[in-house]
Formats: C-alpha cells, sequence, structure tokens
C-alpha cells in the first residue's frame, strides 16, 4: 500500500482491515457465513459500503457452499468477488471450491478463510494453508491487519492474472488484532469482460478436467517461479547468521518482535513467507543449505517444512522442535528461538490460571429450554450442535458437538444401532441458522426414514454466537437491503413433518406439556421424529428489553441448588459464608425462570 | 513503549475500553497494536485484551512485559498478573483497600450511584488514566468520549470518566 500524505490512517481491527482491502480492489461481491474469527470482514464490508456509498453487493449467504457459489458466479459475471467464512466453513465449501480450482476464474476470486490455532473458538486447528494446497490454490498468509489489507488487494490481482481462486488465509491473532491501517482510494470495480459461452470450460466434463488440470499445475509453476510473494523475504538479520527462521503469517510477527527484543537474537536471520503456496521451494532450500541450522515456525501445519526436499538439519514439527499441536504464542516463539541458538529458555513464573468458564447469558431462552429438555427427557442422548447452545453441556443437555447440523444427522444414526441393549433415545438441539445452514437436508433424511428422535429447534431469530448476524428468517439482508423471509414452519412442513409444535421457552408450563406430547409421540407411539421449535428473540439482540423484575431468595429456601446446578443461571450463586443463595440483580435478565422451576417456591418478585 | 493487559469476565467492556485507548494513541500518531477476544468466550468467560503501543508486529504480550493490568474483576486479576513486568501496576475494580503495586477503585459501586452497572469499564479507566505512566489522560479520553453521536451514552460516559478521574485516592 502506497503511503502518500494525503492517505487516512485508522486504528483498524484485522478483519475491518480485510474488508476494506476487498472494497479498495473494486470489488462487485461478497458472500459470506458468520463464524470467528471471520465474522467482522462482511460487517465491516457493510460498514465501508454505507460509508463510502459503494456499490458492492453483499449478502449473509445460507451456508458457505452458497457463499462461494454466489462468488464464483460473480467472477465468471466478470467482476471481481469474495466468499469469506472461517476454517470449517471452508470444509462446508470444499465441493465448489476445488472444482473452481481447475475450471479457473474470470473476475478476481478471493476466498477469505481465517484460521483458528488454539483453537479459541473452533472445533479444529486445521491450516487453510494446507487446504490451498490440496486444492491447488495459492495462498496469502498476513502477519498484521495492515499487511492484511494490502494481502487483499494483491489477491485479486494475483486471482485475475492467472485465472485463478486466490485463498487468503489470517489467523485469529490478525483477525482480531487491531492496529494503524492506511487507507488508499478505492479502485474502481474491475471488470474483466462479460460472460462467453464455453462449455468445454465452463461446464467441463472429465476429458476436459484433464487438460484443466495439466493448466493449473503450468500456472503453480509459474506463479512459485515469477511473483515476488512467493520468495522467502529477510526481515531480521543480514543473511550471514548460523541460524534462520522461515516462518509466515501472524506467528511471523510473534518472532520479528521477540528477535527485536533480545540482543542474542539481533543477528538471527528471519525469513518470511508472503505466499506459503506455491512458494520458492528452490530458495526455500537455499536458505537450509546457507545456515548451520533452520527453525521452521508456522502455524499449525508443516506447509513451509514439507517443501523442504533435505530436512537434515531444519528443526521443526518433524524433528520434534516445534509442537504439533496449540496456537504458537509468543512465549513458546521465544523459548524456540533461543534453543535455535543454544541459549537458554526464559524463566518464567508458572501461572495459575482458573479461567470462569462461558455460560448462556442470563435470560437467555435457550437455558429454560434445556433445562425442561433434561426435566423431560432425563437419561437420553443430546446430540447438540454449533452456536451459543452448544453450551447446554453446562445444563448437562447437549452430549455430543461435531460439526454444524450434526445434531440431526446423528441423531438419526443414534437409533439405528440392531444390538439388544442399544435402544437409545435421543433428543436434537439446534439453533435457528445452524438449522437453516446445514439442519434442512439432515431432517428430510430423518422424516423420509422416519428416524425415532425428538428434533428442538431453538429459534432466538438471529446468530447469537458469532456477534447476532441476520438469518434467512429476517426480511432484510446484510445491509438492510429487503429481503424475503423465510418462514420456519412452512419450510418444516414442507419437508413433510407430522409433529410440529412451537412454544416460548419462557412458558415452562406450556414448554413441558409440549415436549411429553414430542416424547409420547416419538417414543411411545413410535410415529417418527417430532420437531419442538422453542422461540424467543435473543436477549442481546437489537431492540430486544429484558423485563425489569428482579428476585429475591426467601426464608423457604432450602439450598436443593436447582437453579445454580441444573438452571445454571449466572445470576444466581451461593453465598458460601451465610450459605444462603443470592440473585445478583446486576446481572438477573428478569425472565423469572427461576421463580417458575422452584422446588420450594422460595423465589420471589421484589416488591411483591 | 507502554504495554496494558485489560482483563475481566465477558460482557464487561474490555474490548470497548481497549479501542478507546488505541484510538486515542493512534490519533496521536503512536504505533498501536491489541488484541481482542471474541467468540464463545464472551458468553461471561474469562477474557483479556492486550494492548501494545511502540514499534510492535505482534498484538501479543509476552510473560513479565505488561506495564499495567487493568482488571474490571478482582478474581481475574490473578488469572493474568504473571503478564505484568516486576514493577508493573495493577489497576483493579475492588471496594478494597490500596496495596504496594495495586491501584483500587470501587468501579461498580461508582458506576452503579451513576445509575448504570455497565458503565464500570469508564470509571476504571477513567481512574487507571490519572496514574503515573498511563498512555493517555482523562483529557484525551474526555476528547474521545465526546465524539459519541448518541447523547444519553455520551453523558452517561462522560460522567463515569469523571467519577473515575475524581477517585484518584
Amino acid at each position: 500500500m502506497t503511503q502518500d500524505d494525503t492517505s487516512e490512517v485508522r486504528f483498524l481491527m484485522g478483519n475491518e482491515a480485510i474488508g476494506r482491502g476487498i472494497i479498495e480492489a473494486g470489488c462487485s461481491v461478497a458472500a459470506a457465513y458468520p463464524g470467528t474469527p471471520s465474522s467482522e470482514v462482511l460487517e465491516s464490508l457493510v460498514r465501508w459500503k454505507k460509508e463510502l456509498d459503494h456499490p458492492v453487493y453483499l449478502e449473509w449467504s445460507v451456508n458457505e457452499k452458497v457463499a462461494f457459489e454466489i462468488a464464483y458466479g460473480a467472477s465468471l459475471a466478470g467482476g471481481r468477488a469474495a466468499a469469506i467464512m472461517k476454517m470449517v466453513g471452508l470444509n462446508v465449501a470444499s465441493d465448489p471450491f476445488l472444482s473452481a480450482a481447475y475450471l479457473g476464474v474470470r473476475g478476481g476470486l478471493v476466498v477469505v478463510v481465517a484460521d483458528d490455532p488454539g483453537p479459541h473458538s473452533s472445533q479444529t486447528e486445521q491450516d487453510s494453508r494446507f487446504f490451498a494446497w490440496f486444492a491447488k490454490v495459492p495462498v496469502l498468509d498476513p502477519g498484521t491487519p495492515a499487511e492484511a489489507l494490502e494481502m487483499a488487494v494483491r489477491a485479486f490481482d494475483l486471482s485475475e492474472k492467472y485465472q485463478v481462486p486466490v485463498l487468503l488465509r489470517p489467523c485469529l491473532r490478525v483477525c482480531h488484532a487491531r492496529q494503524n491501517v492506511s487507507l488508499s482510494t478505492p479502485q474502481p470495480l474491475a471488470d474483466a469482460g462479460v460472460f462467453r459461452k464455453n462449455w468445454q470450460r465452463w461446464a467441463a466434463i472429465p476429458r476436459f478436467r484433464l487438460i484443466l488440470h495439466g493448466e493449473l499445475n503450468e500456472k503453480l509453476a509459474a506463479i512459485g517461479r515469477d511473483e515476488a510473494m512467493a520468495q522467502p523475504r529477510l526481515v531480521n538479520g543480514n543473511g550471514g547468521s548460523d541460524t534462520a527462521v522461515i516462518t509466515s503469517g501472524s506467528v511471523s510477527s510473534h518472532v520479528r518482535d521477540v528477535t527485536a527484543s533480545d540482543k542474542r537474537l539481533g543477528s538471527v536471520d528471519v525469513y518470511k513467507v508472503d505466499m506459503p503456496f506455491p512458494c520458492n521451494a528452490e530458495a526455500l532450500q537455499q536458505i537450509v543449505t546457507d545456515h548451520r541450522s533452520t527453525l521452521v515456525i508456522e502455524e499449525t501445519y508443516p506447509v513451509l517444512e514439507l517443501q523442504l526436499s533435505d530436512r537434515r538439519s531444519v528443526m521443526g514439527r518433524f524433528s520434534g522442535h516445534v509442537p504439533p499441536q496449540g496456537e504458537l504464542i509468543p512465549e513458546l516463539v521465544e523459548d524456540l528461538v533461543l534453543a535455535a541458538v543454544g541459549e537458554p529458555a526464559s524463566r518464567r513464573e508458572t501461572p495459575t490460571v482458573k479461567s470462569r468458564r462461558p455460560s448462556l447469558c442470563p435470560g437467555c431462552p435457550h437455558r429454560s429450554a434445556f433445562y425442561m429438555i433434561r426435566k423431560t427427557f432425563d437419561q437420553a442422548v443430546y446430540t447438540g450442535d454449533i452456536g451459543c447452545y452448544t453450551l447446554g453441556i453446562n445444563l448437562g443437555a447437549v452430549d455430543t458437538c461435531l460439526c454444524m447440523g450434526a445434531s440431526v444427522g446423528m441423531a438419526g444414526g443414534f437409533g439405528r444401532v440392531p444390538l439388544p441393549d442399544r435402544e437409545t433415545k435421543v433428543v436434537a438441539t439446534i439453533g435457528d441458522s445452524t438449522f437453516y445452514h446445514a439442519g434442512v437436508p439432515a431432517l428430510i433424511n430423518a422424516i423420509h426414514t422416519r428416524a425415532p428422535f425428538v428434533l428442538v429447534i431453538m429459534d432466538n431469530n438471529i446468530t447469537a454466537m458469532t456477534g447476532g448476524q441476520p438469518t434467512p428468517a429476517h426480511n432484510f439482508l446484510a445491509d438492510g437491503s429487503p429481503g424475503v423471509p423465510i418462514d420456519m414452519e412452512r419450510l418444516i412442513r414442507g419437508c413433510g413433518i407430522d409433529f410440529l409444535e412451537v412454544v416460548d421457552p419462557y412458558d415452562a408450563g406450556a414448554l413441558e406439556e409440549v415436549l411429553k406430547k414430542a416424547k409420547s409421540y416419538t417414543f411411545e407411539d413410535g410415529l417418527g421424529v417430532a420437531v419442538v421449535i422453542t422461540r424467543r428473540p435473543c436477549v442481546r439482540a437489537p431492540g430486544v428489553v429484558t423485563p425489569s423484575d428482579r428476585f429475591r431468595v426467601n426464608d423457604q429456601c432450602d439450598r436443593c441448588m436447582t437453579c445454580i446446578r441444573d438452571l445454571e443461571c449466572p445470576a444466581i450463586h451461593l453465598v458460601q459464608k451465610e450459605k444462603r443463595i443470592e440473585i445478583d440483580s446486576d446481572l438477573c435478565a428478569g425472565c423469572g425462570v427461576c421463580v417458575k422451576i422452584c422446588p420450594s417456591q422460595a423465589i420471589e418478585p421484589i416488591g411483591a | 513503549m507502554v504495554e496494558l493487559i485489560l482483563c475481566g469476565r465477558g460482557g464487561q467492556g474490555i474490548v470497548f475500553l481497549t479501542r478507546q485507548i488505541g484510538q486515542i494513541a493512534s490519533a496521536k500518531g503512536m504505533n498501536v497494536v491489541s488484541s481482542e477476544t471474541h467468540g464463545m468466550a464472551v458468553r461471561g468467560g474469562s477474557i483479556n485484551s492486550h494492548l501494545r503501543i511502540g514499534s510492535f508486529f505482534s498484538p501479543l504480550i509476552r510473560q513479565g512485559h505488561a506495564d499495567f493490568l487493568l482488571s474490571l474483576d478482582p478474581s481475574e486479576t490473578s488469572n493474568n498478573r504473571h503478564y505484568l513486568k516486576p514493577d508493573g501496576v495493577v489497576v483493579e475494580n475492588s471496594a478494597l483497600a490500596e496495596e504496594s503495586a495495586v491501584r483500587r477503585v470501587d468501579a461498580t459501586g461508582l458506576a452503579r450511584t451513576l445509575g448504570r452497572v455497565q458503565l464500570e469499564n469508564v470509571v476504571l479507566l477513567g481512574f487507571a488514566a490519572t496514574l503515573a505512566g498511563f498512555p493517555v489522560s482523562p483529557e484525551e479520553i474526555r476528547a474521545q468520549l465526546e465524539k459519541d453521536p448518541r447523547e444519553a451514552v455520551r453523558s452517561m460516559n462522560l460522567a463515569a470518566l469523571q467519577a473515575g478521574a475524581n477517585a484518584t485516592r
């Protein structure tokens, strides 16, 4: 990015910088499905669109596969396009992603995939650079928010130049970092020309795919050979040290700070690779040859390391020097680099960390739903799903969590094992956004096969976990423009369901009654899957006002712990010293569910 | 170069504070890089933010390097104390008396008297900003908070800032 006197500097989150880069590159279409740590990219695009009065089309797609296909269609139409998701979202989008690499693109196509080493808020630590290699797609790996903006623009140029999709892989430490970032004037919308029909290319049958595969291999060879980003770049030292570090991405920033702040490490040669695949493997090998020892620090899989053919003097994952799982935090990086130059590790006191576990919010409608599900179905197996409501584990009402939509799919398999002692009652729970994303095909399957489980769709009318993005049920799109709301009941009835009930989860009595009906329909009468929708908006959704009622615990309380252990409300706690239960009015959201479920009727409204 | 850790429970406004300090320092032409917690942990879990002012690339502070630890929840202080330098200062939201290298203010109590317990984060910031070596001053924070176009939010935040700054003992 050119930094002239007129350029404005802002303190931007990495995801906002990527959104800005997409706009500055003259992008026409961006589609995303929310997922930490990627969600703020499209959210920032909405703000950039508004601030700049930019014509870019934006959408929260129903899932990542569709988001990719929207972007791919726009690319074939000649515009620049972006698809944005978290790393497990790329698993969902993998089918079109791999195929698109063979077919190629027209307008620049950038797939932003945010990785989560740690993992902090994800199911896996998968390395999307490795996925890009598998898909034969070039991948850029930014180290900072400012670099992420720059790389977003370059990714579009690269994609258009070689007619391949390009993956931009920011890690969480770039996505959720903030930094001073220089802005540039957005380019006008790019135009690769109108779509011209050519089925041998865009609808290629296998015979032509073989030809396209050959062309893709040639493109990758040219990119690795000719492109500056494929060449390792010396960012610390002068090339004359005995020790080299090869690194990429957000962890390269830790490496740079560690080497710059320690006199013992000032001369270590640090090489950063902006494009880990396809990179110039000969140049990488030359670094190894030129140094007595070479340390490779990258997250989370050995992508650069694997491209070294002679690893005899390489310290990395194959030599056992670098841990094969977990985030490479700065302390760890410091110890790795110190060890590489033969210095002892830094002394640190062992931190005593007792982290508070996350919990459903006070007043969360999922809490009362989970409480009543657990009460009604007791020892059933509870297949859970991806969202805030994974926290149903705290209420003993989530036993499995695999991936988006798997609560419904897995529930269909749990009851099918034909062994004498294997009769299992299964209750699946899934949120509204996740249901639209990947639950619908699994529900069609369950209805068609008369699968014996109860499905509770916890409809809070929002994608809550990731910050409150709209779902297909809303009558507006990502940027507020009008959309057609999808009616959940009509959708489910359209799938062919016979048992469908909708209930307010704050109404404990009605909820219990509906769940009992579902129980007898599925497990006693054997009529197949029953669907219950528990519907109430998220307490954090915009415009939702929680009740102002507050409650206290009276003398009837026998400390049975139902409200603390089974309802698990964060506003209720035991005062150990005085052996009494107290409700924190600051935290309480006034839902009053505790009043209804207290076995001793010991919770009463204040002022009553 | 100044390095700060801010910690507390999800929902206490840690991210807001980090952004305010970062934006002020950034507008003063300083190099700032910070790191925030989003996602699952924000649902009431333990969270912290890192904020580094100086020529850094990484958004993370190493153990033993932080100048200040701002803690909105005293039970989270011990989870983050290892980030502090030997001569680093804890600034804690607590009604207890101060100790050496632990500055305390009852931010929750002051926020409650202002009518909104959620203002505790701004009270703590106002208090911290009066301490020697803190990278931003109460006046600079005031100027930043005055930019909020929402009248009600602006006046509440300014009152909270003042309450915190006045609480210096």
